[in-house]
């Protein structure tokens, strides 16, 4: 970083003159100066050589920048070039059915920027023009309609922050460390603010029959994913009642916005389905059709995956909701730490099942606890940020976050979860992230295997 | 008209739309969208049922669906269904093997296929006729979805005689080996107490450097040993 900065500057010592002769009178300046200067000067070529020196004028000081629309879209800084989306190449067999990260080692909000929504695809992603797009909803409604996008628009608007979760989210952890990256432990979440039109409106105004009990969408991708989705009353194919059916539907909007802006193609343009709380997989991208029945399809997607292999060899089925986690995203694996001193540990939580109550911190391998501020806004289904001073001792720490939810739910640690959920089930890891403070300032990914 | 005429005029109109304010509801969602008959949404209503609801007319071989999976499935499934360049598996572990790799913490990712994860026979007829092949998905018609789902429960032990021919009935009538191994969801299923000071004696056991994913220097290492522990294609 300081070698980038000093590079940068180092034209402003001979600012306004651009030719080649003066750049030769320059290389003859600054050859004076290390002479004249003598041994001090040139070996303290780092950041303390700067401090000693009289400030220099900085080039942007002496331009005219770019002028408005230059960049009709704004995209960051270069700066920040490398604050990107990544995926892990040994992950999936291609990068077609295959899914990304968000760095969230570099996000300072609730909000993910849509360029850096974490994206999952199960046959690419598809550019589907609006204007011929259409969503039909039938089965178990008195009046099956069909809806463009504009008239999508016409009906009540509704908006909420949610995260969005695969539910894979740290899947590579289960037997053992893996990933020493705070992007690939956790980076299959992102938060945006979405707008559509409510489910419960379309409901009404399609007439859904009172006998219907789940509901399926289906996209209008390769893959044409169709996810079951229970109503209240909704029991699986054995006749067993799916827990949270009475609650889940009740936020579900069509979304056509994401932060503001038309959903981007990776988030399903023109519209998809966002079920709030629930594993990310639900919330059907490029939504064509909804349909509303008295049964789940027990799909694809509801059979060989995300379904969760269980100690007993059996497999767990409709386990929607995400349930409460946590990381915290500095310090983290991605960059050192930069000197012992003061440093603000600060964090992500969220709950599928509602609001974070509270973040609790430890930097000594979970025996000692104490209460994280939580950054309003705290809101349902959506990330919270926590923040808790710490004053690092230069020493090794095991520095960990355990979140509440307002149901009481408390995150469990990875011993915990093993216990009742064994080392198979790929989905739904949602226990305490332990991150290990080395003396020299690097993070590592650890677990702690015994509590 | 006059201006003063048109100013009377706005002014009356503007009463009356106050008027109405205060004194109704919000206005009735109408007049969005259009119906359309069950007839028309048919081309799109090719969903099937766990119990075979939806399923088509048509019918398909194992003997048809040799080529078909051949030609369009193989190379990324496998000659024998034992999957390729880290593509599914149709013929995994028997369900003793799936039972036992989770029982015993053993690798139980690796050896899932159509015979021990899957519930339901018309669901796989689903997908295939859906999204596959993976390069050229719903370019399968009706008779060839039956054709490859045969073949691919042949080759998955499911179906034993090769002289099967499947269609509707015969498709609902299987019994997949994995139908009665799910369970539906039970959480919560753990129980963490918020505790807060000395929370447990001893040390605490500190387990694995992570070995790939360094972003720190600007690019992912590649991982450099077997492929243990993946989750193929969630």
């Amino acid at each position: 970083m300081s070698e980038t900065m000093i590079k940068e500057q180092s034209p402003a010592v001979a600012v306004g003159s651009e030719g080649v002769a003066s750049e030769g009178r320059r290389k003859f300046l600054r050859k004076s100066m290390a002479v004249a200067g003598g041994a001090a000067l040139a070996a303290g070529a780092g950041a303390g050589a700067a401090v000693a020196a009289p400030l220099a004028i900085p080039p942007t000081n002496k331009v005219l920048g770019r002028g408005v629309v230059s960049v009709p879209y704004g995209m960051p800084s270069k700066f920040e070039a490398h604050v990107v989306r990544r995926n892990v190449e040994w992950l999936t067999a291609d990068t077609i059915a295959s899914i990304s990260f968000t760095p969230l080692q570099d996000l300072n909000g609730i909000i993910t920027p849509n360029g850096l929504h974490f994206e999952r695809y199960h046959s690419g992603a598809v550019d589907i023009d609006p204007a011929t797009h259409r969503l039909v909803i039938h089965g178990m409604v008195s009046k099956p309609m069909i809806f463009t996008v504009e008239d999508l628009k016409r009906f009540p608007s509704h908006t909420g922050i949610w995260f969005l979760e695969c539910p894979a989210n740290g899947a590579m952890e289960w037997r053992g460390v893996q990933m020493n990256s705070l992007q690939f432990t956790h980076g299959m979440i992102s938060c945006a603010e979405w707008t559509g039109v409510k489910l419960t409106d379309l409901m009404e105004y399609c007439g859904v029959s009172k006998d219907a009990t789940w509901l399926y969408g289906e996209g209008a991708d390769g893959s044409a994913l169709q996810r079951s989705i229970p109503l209240p009353g909704a029991k699986d194919q054995f006749g067993k009642p799916i827990p949270d059916a009475d609650s889940i539907y009740k936020d579900i909007i069509i979304a056509y916005a994401q932060n503001g802006e038309a959903l981007r193609p990776e988030q399903g343009y023109p519209i998809r389905i966002i079920v709030p709380g629930c594993e990310a997989n639900v919330s059907v991208k490029y939504l064509r059709r909804i349909k509303f029945t008295n049964k789940p399809l027990v799909t694809y997607q509801e059979t060989r995956h995300y379904t969760d292999v269980l100690p007993d060899g059996k497999a767990r089925q409709f386990s929607l909701i995400n349930e409460t986690n946590s990381v915290i995203t500095t310090p983290c694996p991605d960059y050192k730490l930069n000197g012992k001193g003061f440093h603000e540990i600060r964090g992500l939580a969220w709950s599928g099942r509602g609001k974070i109550k509270g973040v609790d911190i430890s930097v000594d391998g979970g025996k000692n606890w104490a209460p994280a501020k939580l950054v309003e806004p705290v809101m349902s289904k959506c990330m919270t940020r926590f923040t808790f001073p710490w004053d690092w001792n230069g020493q090794e720490a095991l520095i960990m976050s355990r979140a509440t939810d307002e149901t009481g739910f408390v995150q469990p640690t990875l011993a915990q979860l093993r216990k009742v959920r064994g080392t198979e089930s790929i989905y739904h890891k949602n226990s305490i992230q332990v991150w290990k403070v080395e003396a020299n300032g690097e993070v590592k990914n650890v677990q702690i295997e015994n509590v | 008209m006059s201006r003063s005429k048109m100013f009377k005029l706005s002014a009356v109109a503007g009463t009356l739309l106050l008027a109405g304010t205060a004194a109704v509801a919000a206005p009735k969602v109408q007049g969005i969208g259009n119906a359309i008959s069950d007839a028309d949404i048919k081309p799109w209503d090719i969903s099937v049922f766990f119990d075979g609801e939806n399923l088509p007319a048509g019918q398909g071989s194992v003997k048809e669906g040799e080529p078909i999976y051949q030609a369009k499935c193989a190379m990324c499934h496998g000659e024998f269904g034992e999957g390729a360049r880290g593509y599914p598996k149709m013929l995994g572990g028997t369900m003793e093997e799936f039972h036992h790799a989770a029982q015993h913490g053993e690798d139980n990712v690796g050896i899932r296929g159509v015979n021990n994860m899957w519930g339901h026979a018309p669901t796989l007829y689903d997908y295939i006729r859906r999204a596959m092949p993976f390069f050229a998905p719903q370019s399968l018609n009706d008779n060839e979805s039956y054709a490859t789902t045969c073949y691919v429960l042949y080759l998955a032990e499911v179906i034993d005689d090769e002289k099967t021919v499947c269609n509707a009935d015969v498709l609902k009538k299987i019994k997949m080996p994995a139908q009665d191994n799910y369970v539906t969801d039970n959480r919560p299923d753990t129980n963490s107490k918020r505790c807060m000071k000395d929370c447990y004696q001893g040390e605490p056991v500190v387990k694995g450097m992570a070995v790939i994913g360094d972003v720190a220097v600007g690019a992912v290492k590649k991982r450099n040993e077997a492929e243990e522990g993946k989750p193929a294609g969630h």
